[in-house]
């Protein structure tokens, strides 16, 4: 296939006339450069380059199938323009999913450092108006963070259980309570709750089954709030999938 | 319900989409003057339910949330308008545990139209409301 702009522009309009799969393939080819260009000028935002690449030619591609050449515009102006957008999206999704704003994340923190201290003041878990006084924020800038610790939370899923978490958690957790065996509950529940590990099993058992608040649990495992929390999401994803019917959708 | 004011949402039934339900719910139950446990098991409560709905990887289609306000009260219902014919759904074992400890009263069912949940969470900590 000629690659000169007039040539091109041939090509163009002989897929736009047959729609020949052959033809489009070379089309998208012959601008691979330019997929892989623009994948990198998206890089170092949290997705492996492999992965922006596919996305980039997928968006070549889209530009390749719906580009009119009878229009007075350049291939490559357009096909940028699809592109771009597709990666744009492409990280959109993602980064909400998996990432959050940074100023966010230092508030996440700053809330986890004051929601105990707050609530042994106050003798119960404080209010949203309360934890915004105290790290002198909005609430819903306090929600906010809240929610960026969500998203992290479930980022973390996948990763090593060791990220970064103090030992300590699991060597306060670490004894097995007989009574916990008790439970009929639990009984319904095995399977999943032999997934986890002491710690989390005991959290789990201790919110879901005895009705302690996650501060109680706080309290009385001598951790933070937060951890609770964490672990418990964490729990609950991880007995969800151990839980999950073979066959989801129809 | 009733007299009760209402906010209403409609994300794609993706899980990328779900946390502006959780964050509405969070906004919502904070105005009311819910703790921050109590903030945090509506969370969890949401993400349980949603996840009823749209399972793992979501469905085609949309959730419509619709957020019932009370002093001290706080009722959320989800429906899944889904393009595609889904199983029957309801709430697994492990659902039901996890919502009876977190909510005051829950629900996931199929209907005629599509699947749908409700839960009702009271404010039961000390702390006034700050916003009803």
């Amino acid at each position: 296939m000629a690659t000169d702009r007039e040539s091109l522009k041939e090509s163009f309009a002989e897929y736009a006339r047959t729609r020949d799969v052959a033809l489009r393939d070379e089309l998208v080819s012959a601008h691979m450069g330019l997929a892989a260009y623009l994948a990198r000028r998206f890089a170092n935002r949290g997705q492996p380059l492999e992965d922006l690449t596919q996305v980039a030619a997928l968006g070549l591609l889209k530009a390749v199938e719906r580009f009119d050449p009878t229009l007075n515009i350049e291939f490559s102006t357009y096909a940028t323009t699809t592109i771009v957008g597709e990666l744009k999206r492409y990280l959109r999704d993602k980064g909400w999913a998996v990432r959050a704003p940074r100023r966010m994340q230092e508030l996440y923190l700053n809330l986890s450092r004051v929601v105990d201290p707050l609530g042994q003041e106050l003798g119960r878990s404080p209010t949203i108006a309360e934890l915004a006084a105290e790290v002198q924020a909005s609430e819903e800038e306090v929600l906010e963070a809240l929610e960026a610790g969500q998203a992290y939370r479930f980022a973390s899923l996948d990763a090593p259980r060791s990220e970064g978490e103090s030992d300590s958690v699991g060597e306060t957790l670490g004894q097995e309570d007989a009574e916990l065996a008790r439970a009929e509950q639990r009984a319904i529940l095995a399977p999943m709750l032999e997934q986890l590990p002491p710690r989390q099993r005991q959290i789990v058992h201790m919110r879901f089954f005895e009705g302690l608040t996650q501060s109680e649990i706080a309290r009385r495992l001598g951790v933070s709030q937060m951890q609770v929390s964490r672990l418990l999401t964490r729990s609950v994803a991880q007995m969800r999938a151990v839980g999950r019917p073979p066959v989801e959708d129809v | 319900m009733s007299d009760s004011d209402e906010v209403r949402l409609v994300v794609p039934a993706r899980p990328e989409f779900l946390r502006l339900a959780r964050v509405t719910a969070a906004g919502l139950a904070g105005r009311l003057g819910f703790s921050y446990d109590e903030i945090e098991d509506l969370r969890l409560a949401i993400d349980e339910l949603c996840f009823g709905l749209t399972g793992p990887t979501g469905r085609h289609g949309t959730v419509e949330l619709a957020y019932h306000i009370q002093p001290g009260v706080l009722e959320v219902v989800g429906e899944g308008r889904f393009l595609e014919d889904i199983i029957p759904i309801g709430l697994t074992d492990l659902s039901r545990v996890i919502l009876s400890a977190l909510v005051d009263e829950h629900d996931l069912t199929s209907g005629p139209e599509g699947p749908r949940f409700r839960l009702v969470k009271r404010r039961h900590s000390d702390a006034a409301a700050s916003g009803d």
